[in-house]
């Protein structure tokens, strides 16, 4: 079964959203996240949600610290900062636009 | 947009870069596991449910090196492996190291001491001052385009009427006797307008500066001045006690009222001042008369102008000369043609900046062309090196690193010889640029000898240790990122195209420093054959076994009458001692700095074009005078004690020298002609031969001679002169002894003897003619080094060919003759490069020479000659060991 590939740079916003929904969550509860709203249509190859963590540390838009798990397992949990929840808004309108711009596209084409 | 706390985030996480691997290596376990599990749950097997998840995952090797690469860690850890190599090679091949290290910190040493003067004296003319760009230097400009400082009152009218300008402010630097009433010493001070220090934007490091109040014109109302940290801290030990105490300027009590900040030194750029009291005390300092400060004529003042914001200096200075041309008009007596100028302080005529810019400018450039030959000689020894280490590379490229690695492990290794260099170059900086003392003119004033190595300074050497390792690390970076993995892996291919390829380059390298080390060998010769043909120059007067010693009767308080009798009595004294010969006196010591004092003058029977100017340079002296300079009298008598003002009506006499009598007397006789000036007629009663006046390169100039007892100028102080059959320093020490005995509270400074104060007058001449040769020898030196290695390669290269050669019969003296050859090709294409690069680049310093013109043949041959000779000496050895190549041995070791 075919999987699409998740656009490039959309990553990001959709750990941001993921954040912004849920608070705090931990790596594999993201992808797990990320899998359900989009019906597993966009699948992320799950590793690379932790590069793209680590950049968005840098960036400052999450920050991270460790917790226990429901089972009691060590996770690392991620949240959103102040600077990550403009940043998520910043992405999503950007986003807009451009869907706005290639449906606008589709429809007239 | 939020950069600094991301660089911070990077930097803090550097240092825990394994629990950043820990952590990071148990998350994504973490992940798979319980996706792992999931699949499990959901009826996979062990394996296959673990297969399923590390699918799923991706690669998690490449995942974390992903990851760390966000932080840009790897770029640092890549440069700490290149610098760890780098320095292991360097350690392994120390010659090369050495003589690398060296060669730069010749270089950058030269460079950063030069750069360390320019940097004290050319960019830093006011230290202490707030924004001192903004400040500017207002000169008088007389009708024959001369400098000139400014009266009190076109001060005051310029101050008036500018509007571009913010403030303004009048100084004058003074040798002040001041102390208490005990002890009195000569210090320099500076009389200064009130606003002086807002002007200069300077704070006060205890007390205030002149008030509101305090800046008035009027005379002689306001008794306080402000001292120098220096001051304050040597002679009341920094205390509070200081401001309020009593401070005896002259004999006068002035009330010290505060002291400057600590870096702050006066508003003359290099020179030191401790004192600084209002310009309106001018009368009482200088013993009762301030007429000086009502006459326009009397241009004893230094101006000082910020410019008003939004203004620049262009526009000021428009401004200065409409202003100038109105005073022109208005006061015509005293200023027809007379304009102004506004200058930024690096170029005002006041202070070690003016006459220091010429030499250091052709220093910089000097030590520029140094710097280059250091490039190109690291860059060959890397070459050299480069070739037999190919074999490193090659097996570094075939393990698969990219050139871009290689490149980036030549220019890593360049880098830390530069580093190297520097360091070593801040070193010999350090101790030589306190030497810049020995340069500096002497003016009398204490100077600002001490240039630092600071921030600017040092800013200045890394930017110039990075463009060394760059200049000289790229070629022979590009070179190891084009080796050819095939050829070189085979043994022995020495032939390669890459290593001719190195040779071309090696070549082209020797010869860009030959022609370098020729234009700066070039240069220096032109300066050295400058500075011989300027000292050969007669002055006209004999400046041997004469000492001079400057005495400020004003700071003293005398009058015409005690001037009079102490110079009276310090002859009498001085004539007893053994050895001297004469003793006289004049306010004016010829090719000195300063000094140069005119009057207007009409002289009968004369008729001046209509622009000529007749302000006609003069000097006082004394009875005597041309006798102990040893000037020939040409006609009629020197000045007697009768020559005063004792006579009813007085007689004014005057002397003038041969180029007045050309100029102005149809006649040819100047005896008994009358001449105007000061209000009166001068009867000429003697000519004298012209001597220089100015500088040891002007031609005749029209000039004069009035007796002190009728010309009486306190002003300026007078210098006194003995001449001694003994030595010089005794005649100074006798001197300074007498005048301590007459009067303990007349200041005695500048002794020295007329021959030093006049090399001051060459002094140019000679910092450019000795800096130039030793850089100069520097650079042919290294440019031979650089010729040495190549040639020594070359040779090593081809001993196989040699061999050959000299199996098939050739004989040592042919196989000296192809090397030599080789080396000779060298150094003449450089030769004939630099000369003509050099004949055009000389041109720019023609103005700086002494009637050496700037393609004098004499050098060139010189150049030529000596180039030759090194390039044959550093041939020699090479052609010896080629000479000396076994046949068999070069043979069989291919």
């Amino acid at each position: 079964m075919h999987k699409d590939e998740i656009p490039p740079g959309t990553l990001h916003m959709l750990i941001l959203r993921s954040l912004a929904r849920n608070g705090k969550m931990h790596g594999f509860e993201i992808a797990k996240f990320i899998e359900r709203v989009s019906s597993d249509v966009l699948r992320v190859e799950e590793g690379s949600l932790y590069p793209a963590l680590q950049r968005m540390l840098i960036k400052g838009w999450v920050a991270a610290e460790w917790g226990a798990t429901a089972e009691n397992r060590r996770a690392r949990y991620y949240h959103l900062t102040p600077l990550g929840k403009k940043q998520l808004e910043v992405e999503v309108s950007d986003f807009e636009r451009v869907m706005g711009a290639v449906a606008r596209v589709i429809e007239t084409a | 947009m939020n950069w600094p706390s991301e660089f911070w985030r990077r930097i803090t996480n550097l240092f825990r870069r394994e629990r950043f691997d820990r952590e990071l290596e148990e998350e994504m376990r973490m992940h798979r596991e319980i996706r792992e599990r999931e699949q499990r749950e959901a009826g996979a097997c062990g394996d296959e449910a673990r297969y399923a998840a590390r699918q799923r995952f991706g690669n998690e090797l490449k995942l974390r090196e992903e990851s760390r690469d966000m932080w840009g860690w790897n770029w640092l850890e890549n440069l700490s492996r290149d610098v760890r190599f780098g320095l292991r090679m360097l350690g392994k091949n120390t010659g090369v190291t050495a003589v690398a290290v060296l060669t730069i910190a010749i270089g950058i040493g030269a460079s950063t001491t030069v750069f360390s003067w320019v940097s004290t004296v050319l960019l830093n003319p006011l230290p202490g001052a707030s924004n001192p760009e903004r400040v500017a230097a207002l000169e008088m400009v007389a009708p024959d385009g001369d400098w000139k400082s400014t009266s009190y009152l076109d001060f005051r009218d310029f101050r008036d009427n500018s509007k571009l300008i913010e403030s303004m402010t009048v100084a004058r630097s003074m040798a002040f006797a001041a102390g208490n009433e005990t002890n009195i010493e000569r210090i320099w001070g500076e009389l200064v307008s009130g606003n002086y220090f807002d002007v200069l934007g300077v704070q006060p490091a205890a007390g205030r500066f002149f008030s509101i109040a305090e800046r008035d014109d009027a005379p002689n109302a306001h008794p306080v001045a402000v001292i120098s940290h220096a001051y304050w801290m040597s002679r009341y030990h920094s205390d509070a006690s200081a401001i309020g105490a009593t401070l005896h300027i002259n004999r006068h009590p002035f009330t010290i009222i505060g002291v400057a900040p600590e870096n702050f030194h006066g508003s003359m750029p290099g020179e030191v001042f401790e004192i600084w009291a209002p310009a309106t005390m001018l009368g009482q300092v200088n013993s009762g008369s301030d007429w000086m400060l009502q006459d326009r004529k009397t241009r004893m003042f230094r101006v000082l102008a910020r410019l008003a914001p939004g203004a620049n200096i262009e526009q000021a200075r428009a401004e200065v000369q409409s202003i100038a041309r109105r005073m022109a008009v208005a006061d015509a007596a005293t200023n027809e043609g007379m304009s102004a100028t506004l200058l930024p302080m690096w170029k005002a005529h006041d202070g070690i900046q003016s006459p220091m810019l010429g030499p250091l400018s052709v220093l910089m450039a000097v030590c520029g062309v140094l710097l280059l030959i250091v490039c190109a000689n690291v860059a060959n020894l890397l070459l050299a090196r480069a070739t037999s280490r190919q074999k490193e590379f090659s097996v570094r490229l075939a393990l698969g690193a990219p050139r871009s690695r290689l490149v980036r492990q030549v220019l890593t290794e360049m880098l830390l010889l530069a580093i190297g260099g520097a360091a070593l170059g801040l070193l010999i900086a350090s101790w030589l640029s306190d030497s810049l003392r020995w340069l500096v003119p002497v003016t009398g004033i204490p100077s600002l000898i001490r240039p630092p190595i600071d921030v600017r300074v040092l800013l200045f050497t890394v930017a110039l240790t990075f463009g060394v390792a760059i200049l000289a690390g790229v070629m022979p970076a590009l070179h190891a990122g084009r080796e050819n993995v095939n050829e070189m892996l085979k043994d022995r291919s020495r032939s390669g195209s890459s290593s001719t390829r190195s040779r071309r380059l090696r070549g082209l390298l020797v010869i860009c420093e030959v022609s370098l080390a020729v234009i700066a060998f070039a240069g220096a010769g032109l300066f050295v054959k400058s500075f011989h043909v300027a000292s050969a120059i007669r002055p006209g007067f004999d400046p041997k076994n004469v000492a001079i010693a400057h005495v400020s009767f004003s700071s003293a308080g005398f009058n015409l009458q005690q001037a009079d009798s102490f110079s009276r009595r310090v002859q009498e004294q001085l004539q007893r001692e053994p050895g001297v010969t004469a003793v006289s006196y004049s306010d004016f010591v010829p090719l000195s700095i300063g000094g140069d004092s005119w009057e207007d003058l009409q002289i009968q029977g004369y008729v001046p074009g209509p622009s000529e100017s007749m302000k006609i340079y003069r000097t006082v002296v004394a009875p005597g005078y041309f006798d102990l300079m040893k000037i020939p009298m040409l006609a009629g008598r020197d000045f007697d004690l009768q020559d005063d003002k004792s006579r009813n009506p007085i007689q004014p006499v005057m002397i003038v020298n041969q180029e007045f009598v050309r100029r102005f007397v149809p006649t040819g006789v100047g005896i008994g002609r009358k001449v105007h000036g000061w209000g009166a007629w001068f009867t000429i009663v003697g000519v004298v031969q012209d001597i220089k006046y100015f500088h040891i390169t002007e031609s005749p100039i029209p000039y004069f001679y009035v007796p002190a007892r009728q010309i009486y100028r306190p002003e300026d102080g007078m210098t006194f002169y003995v001449r001694t059959r003994g030595s010089v320093e005794q005649a100074i020490v006798a001197f300074r002894r007498e005048a301590q005995a007459i009067d303990p509270a007349v200041p005695v400074f500048n002794t020295i003897s007329l021959n030093e104060s006049i090399a001051g007058s060459l002094f140019g001449q000679k910092i450019a003619a000795s800096l130039l040769s030793v850089l100069a020898s520097s650079a042919l030196l290294l440019a031979a080094i650089g010729l040495y290695s190549v040639m020594a390669y070359s040779v090593a290269q081809r001993s196989n060919e040699i061999g050959i050669r000299m199996v098939l019969g050739a004989k040592p003296a042919d196989i000296v003759r192809i090397v030599a050859r080789e080396g000779l090709s060298f150094a003449l294409t450089g030769l004939a490069v630099g000369s003509v690069v050099a004949i055009a680049l000389t041109r720019l310093v023609s103005g700086m020479l002494v009637n050496v013109s700037p393609s004098d043949p004499s050098i060139y041959a010189t150049v030529v000659a000596f180039t030759i000779l090194i390039a044959l000496a550093a041939t020699a050895i090479p052609a010896w060991r080629a000479m000396r190549v076994d046949p068999m041995v070069a043979i069989r070791f291919e």
